[in-house]
């Protein structure tokens, strides 16, 4: 017999409970931060080095090549600098040499051979930034060059350059459901299709980083610009051999993560670690733009070719498809990734009969990780066109087409996943369709490229998508939240839920605020650290709101039974009757007869009633059958959907998107602002991906643009004329008041959008991203539309 | 290493203090705001003045402090966030960013705002269009994607101030 | 920015920023343009090369030249200096057939900027030799000049292709047409000499710019392929470039 948790039963409580009128919930709200933020203050990474009037700089020796063996490493020249205080190599790391979120197969440090442009080898420490710069210089190095993978297709092949001793091919997932061979026999429209998708760097604008201070009673503290401190913890642990009590990690606020900071600061911060330990003294690791570049993850590239097959009244019978997804030198998150880009394989449609199969290779291209939308992107794209071209050849509108198929209350998902609420397709498709006039624009665009006699063309294209929230099969998924309410009526509140611009901590505090009854000015939000407070899980996935949320809104329920007991005692009540609205408290049968916060929080505290609380959440047990991909991925899908107008000039192949509509459903809005945010600024990344974004390599492996002025990131001339979008609250039980996440979703459904536009625009198939010019060009020569 | 280069000092005035510095003849104007007098506002994203998280106001031109050599600076007055608002008054442009919701990791504001700050107070343009916002705000990147909210908070800012300045 | 990479380390930096005041300036003495070599390309907005459409081409340059801030450090001497093909004035220099008036110890001399870009980050002056004015010959009034820089973003520092043109027109005769693209054999910017004879004379007008491109430009030019773009792509949009900055040139100069 199942026993639910006494934290679900919580969180469902509170969700079914649906008040006429939230306090905070929904509400329009400044950030907690925003007037530091606006004033400049010393808040990040780099700001805590002015605090400490010695630290030692670290500047880390990288390969120049992007496969070669280490032959020698020659210290001595940088050694006789004046300043340089020593040298950390691999030999110094007491622990595992090797490390990784999932295997362990980067090293802390390379010591037999490098896999990428720009790793690591080893660690310079001087007294002064240039001096440890100037020494970096004057290493010397052998290498023998070894023949470089670039190529993920040829990474399959055994007689390609091995990366790694165990091969080239990591690990593969399948789907298996129904009958493929049945399914296309019943197709009247068959649609196959190959699609490409290319590095995307994450390019915030700050870099990594990390001080390490070793201190007096044999521990270490980091300071660490990481999304996970946890993570961090433990793999200094493995790398260092100190246990996790004997380590602190304490995270700033940081200047953007988007999954770029999310296992890249465990290396990063054990080589730290092992400096500072090594030196006995503070020390600071930051990277400047070049080698942030060179040595955090990317977007997985990668290949995927599919096949649809519908009936002629535009239902789907049958999906196949095949995805190769390319890891680069590291596994990094690539295994997960590549999980989540199966279980999503096939768009959020009824699909009968599905056959996917994907594998994961390595490269020597700089190593890809987890990347916003973490594997979901990529297959939005190719899914999308696929859709597009398919209710193309059946005579039907994409949308009409998309609507006969979506997922809805009542269906299984293709993992035979039961959707039994929150699925808010219908609504997106229908919302979008009226915000865009897409029937009317389809046709009016259709006739101005028919009649122009000039070089633009017009189109206007949509996608949905679908995201599972949090991590699904891939680890134990849980968080936590520590609520104090002090003394004097404020309150502490602490998460390692990290902020790096998203929504989170934000919405806790909402929460927070919303069950206890006390004004957001009230509540302090502290800085993240391990020492302080319990595992929250990491930030990524889109969990930050659904699991910290939940463990926040399980400690406030906590703590406001306790305090509606004793409210009601003071006030003659029962305690469902207690109404707080700090600082006021009074029963609901009798207004006029009030106390205040204050003076129940003392009560408190000489009752005895502890005004403390770690609150949990543990998200129910993903299943997954390695076989046949059947099973429960997720506990639930956040639903996505745009509808992207574009203009492309025929004579240069460039796009502009001229305006875009989102439609999200998200469960539940919390932190209105938050979300707001997430839709625009996923929209301008999403767009970046789309038309202009790419890592590019020459054939020795070294990277090309590890800069912001040849790696094209969206500036505030390419923003789109308009973008409109709505929110729509299909409720999720066992979130926050029914939130679901938002932060990777918000950049998944406008690249295959616009994608979707230009095909419409050109009548070409755009079958790879990012679509610059160039590759728009080949497009049109190849369908004989030049007019040059 | 600092031996072997002479110190140079440098007087220069910052936000409406003199200041006198020691600097090598390279050290970057950045390095000196940031480190040797504490300004925390200006930041360093690549130094090479793509991202303009670094941009101060010398001498009524917007620049990039990561570009410049601290000896450039010498008898110019220099302009950084710090110098424009503070929490008992904030600037109007401060008080339109926050209230547009515009930071998200907040990383690129102080170079934003400052953008603004020469569009509307030092250019004097305060009824800029779009275009002119963009313009001059062309050399902030931000990653997070909140150009949307800046123009916004531009135009808040310039509505502001017309009615301060009764225009 | 060679100094951030540590490339030089200057034990002795001679800084000439102080000289600003005297060195940038716009101005018209007779019948030439003068532009001093400290001149910030932000300083050219308050300049009179702003206010008539013969100068279009300087609006052009500054518009498409890195964004707000460098704009206002970047100085047009600096950016002949450094002698690359995104140095986005030689373009124009080069269709105004400009002079470059270089100062030593030893004294002064003038040369034509054809002959002082020599290659790729090669100038043909003496390295205690600094570079103090550029000048030009006044532009007519039935001339016009135009700048265009294609990249995949709006804000661009390189650039795919760039060109820049001066036209001269007379009862819609083309009288005289220089046109420079950002490469068009060698690795620094370039007339398209064979191209200009071809248009040279002709009538100004859509079949004559297409057979210009079509049949002279893809043979005089040659170009390569990249990380950023193939040769065939670039020549592609030579082509286009080529017919889009020639017809802004000509709106510029109205009726003529």
């Amino acid at each position: 017999m199942s026993r639910v948790a006494e934290y679900v039963q919580i969180v469902e409580e509170v969700f079914h409970k649906k008040p006429k009128e939230y306090l905070v919930i929904g509400k329009t709200v400044k950030k907690y931060n925003s007037l530091e933020l606006a004033l400049g203050k010393p808040v990040y990474l780099a700001d805590y080095i002015n605090r400490f009037k010695e630290l030692l700089w670290l500047k880390t020796v990288r390969s120049p090549y992007a496969h070669a063996k280490i032959k020698r490493i020659d210290f001595s020249e940088a050694l006789k600098l004046k300043g340089v205080v020593g040298v950390v190599t691999a030999d110094d790391v007491p622990g595992s040499k090797n490390i990784g979120y999932v295997l362990p197969d980067q090293p802390v440090l390379a010591y037999d051979k490098v896999r990428y442009h720009g790793e690591g080898i080893a660690i310079i420490a001087a007294v002064e930034k240039e001096i440890a710069e100037e020494a970096v210089s004057l290493v010397k190095v052998e290498y023998e060059p070894l023949p470089v993978l670039l190529d993920p297709l040829k990474a399959l092949k055994p007689d390609a350059p091995k990366i790694h001793d165990k091969g080239n091919i990591l690990t593969r997932f399948k789907i298996r459901r129904g009958n493929i061979e049945e399914g296309f026999s019943k197709a009247d429209a068959v649609v196959e299709g190959e699609y490409r998708v290319n590095q995307q760097e994450h390019a915030y604008i700050e870099t990594e980083g990390v001080i390490a201070i070793p201190e007096p009673d044999g521990t270490i503290t980091l300071i660490i610009n990481t999304q996970c401190p946890f993570d961090v913890r433990r793999d200094v642990s493995r790398a260092t051999g100190l246990s996790f009590n004997k380590i602190r990690v304490i995270v700033p606020m940081i200047g953007g993560g988007f999954g770029g900071k999310e296992d890249v600061l465990n290396i990063i911060g054990a080589r730290a670690a092992i400096a500072a330990m090594k030196f006995r003294k503070p020390v600071v690791l930051i990277h400047d733009r070049e080698e942030c570049v060179l040595d955090h993850s990317k977007r997985h590239a990668g290949i995927m070719r599919y096949k649809h097959g519908a009936t002629k009244d535009g239902k789907l019978v049958a999906v196949q498809g095949e995805i190769i997804l390319d890891t680069g030198a590291y596994a990094s998150l690539g295994p997960f990734v590549l999980w989540r880009a199966t279980v999503h394989s096939v768009g959020p449609y009824v699909v009968p009969n599905a056959k996917i199969d994907s594998v994961l290779v390595y490269t020597n291209k700089l190593y890809a990780g987890a990347f916003r939308g973490f594997g979901c992107p990529q297959v939005a794209f190719a899914v999308e066109r696929q859709m597009d071209k398919l209710a193309e050849k059946l005579g039907m509108d994409p949308l009409e087409f998309r609507l006969k198929n979506i997922l809805r209350e009542g269906d299984q998902t293709v993992h035979g996943q039961l959707l039994d609420h929150s699925v808010g397709l219908e609504d997106i498709l229908e919302r979008l369709g009226k915000a865009s006039n897409w029937k009317q624009k389809r046709a009016e665009y259709e006739k101005f490229n028919r009649e122009t006699k000039g070089v633009i063309r017009k189109g206007i294209g949509l996608a949905i998508w679908w995201h599972g929230n949090s991590i699904g099969a891939e680890g134990a998924d849980y968080s936590s939240a520590v609520i104090i309410i002090n003394r004097d009526g404020t309150i502490t509140y602490r998460t390692n839920i990290t902020d790096f611009g998203n929504a989170s901590p934000q919405g806790h505090i909402m929460i927070v605020s919303e069950i206890l009854g006390v004004p957001l000015e009230y509540i302090h939000i502290e800085r993240p650290d391990t020492s302080a407070a319990p595992d929250a899980g990491p930030t990524v996935a889109s969990r930050g709101q659904v699991m910290g949320g939940n463990a926040a809104l399980v400690a406030a329920y906590k703590l406001r039974q306790r305090l509606n007991q004793v409210a009601a005692d003071m006030l003659e009540c029962s305690p469902d009757e207690v109404v707080i609205k700090a600082p006021d408290v009074y029963c609901k049968s009798d207004p006029s007869k009030r106390i205040s916060w204050r003076d129940l929080v003392e009560e408190c505290f000489w009752r005895g009633v502890p005004l403390q609380e770690i609150g949990y959440y543990r998200a129910p047990r993903a299943i997954w059958d390695d076989e046949t991909g059947q099973g429960q991925p997720y506990f639930t899908y956040t639903y996505v959907g745009a509808i992207a107008e574009v203009e492309v000039d025929i004579e240069t192949g460039k796009v502009r998107v001229t305006k875009l509509y989102g439609a999200f459903d998200i469960g539940k809005v919390i932190n209105r602002v938050g979300l707001e945010l997430h839709a625009e600024g996923g929209a301008i990344m999403s767009m970046g991906y789309a038309l202009t974004e790419e890592v590019k390599y020459d054939e020795n492996g070294l990277v090309m643009n590890p800069n912001l002025y040849a790696y094209y990131v969206p500036t505030i001339l390419d923003v789109p004329d308009s973008i409109e979008y709505e929110f729509i609250e299909a409720g999720f039980k066992r979130g926050p008041f029914g939130a679901k996440g938002f932060g990777e979703p918000s950049v998944e459904p406008w690249h295959p959008a616009i994608a979707n536009a230009i095909a419409y625009a050109l009548k070409v198939d755009v079958n790879e991203i990012p679509a610059t010019p160039e590759r728009i060009y080949r497009l049109l020569k190849k369908a004989g539309l030049l007019k040059i | 290493m600092s031996e072997e280069y002479p110190l140079i000092p440098v007087k220069f005035v910052v936000n409406g203090k003199e200041v006198e510095v020691k600097v090598k003849p390279y050290e970057r104007l950045v390095d000196t705001l940031r480190y040797r007098l504490g300004l925390s506002s200006i930041k360093e994203g690549c130094g090479r003045g793509e991202c303009g998280s670094c941009v101060v106001i010398v001498d009524d031109k917007l620049v990039p402090s990561c570009l410049m050599l601290t000896v450039q600076v010498r008898g110019k007055k220099i302009l950084t966030l710090e110098g424009i608002g503070s929490e008992d008054k904030l600037h109007p442009i401060q008080k339109a960013f926050i209230e547009t919701h515009a930071p998200q990791c907040g990383f690129c504001i102080p170079g934003v705002i400052m953008a603004a700050y020469w569009l509307l107070e030092v250019k004097k343009n305060l009824n800029p269009s779009i275009d002119d916002i963009k313009e001059a705000l062309s050399g902030n990147i931000c990653r997070c994607g909140s150009y949307f909210r800046f123009i916004k908070a531009v135009q808040l800012a310039a509505e502001e101030l017309r009615k301060m300045k009764k225009i | 920015m060679q100094i951030r990479e540590g490339k030089i380390k200057p034990k002795w930096l001679v800084d000439l920023s102080g000289f600003h005041n005297e060195l940038s300036y716009v101005k018209r003495e007779g019948n030439e343009i003068k532009i001093g070599a400290l001149t910030t390309v932000g300083e050219l907005e308050e300049t009179f090369l702003f206010k008539e459409r013969k100068y279009g081409g300087f609006v052009d340059v500054f518009k498409k030249f890195a964004n707000a801030h460098v704009r206002n450090l970047a100085t047009i001497g600096g950016n002949v200096a450094v002698a690359v093909s995104a140095s986005d004035f030689i373009l124009l220099f080069k269709v105004l057939d400009a002079k470059v008036r270089l100062e030593s110890v030893r004294g002064t001399r003038w040369i034509n900027i054809h002959d002082l870009i020599v290659e790729k980050r090669t100038l043909a002056k003496q390295p205690d030799e600094v570079i103090i004015e550029i000048s030009f010959s006044d532009i007519p009034s039935n001339a016009a000049t135009a700048f265009m820089k294609f990249d995949y973003r709006e804000v661009t520092v390189t650039g795919i292709v760039t060109v820049a043109s001066y036209l001269k027109l007379k009862n819609g005769i083309i009288e005289d047409i220089r046109v420079a693209f950002d490469r068009v054999s060698r690795r620094i910017p370039d007339r398209v000499l064979k191209t200009e004879e071809f248009l040279k004379g002709k009538e100004f007008n859509e079949e004559v710019i297409k057979a210009a491109y079509n049949n002279v430009l893809v043979k005089e030019m040659k170009r390569k392929t990249d990380f950023r773009a193939s040769g065939e792509y670039r020549l592609h949009l030579s082509k286009v470039l080529l017919k889009r900055v020639l017809f802004l040139c000509k709106n510029r100069l109205g009726e003529v």
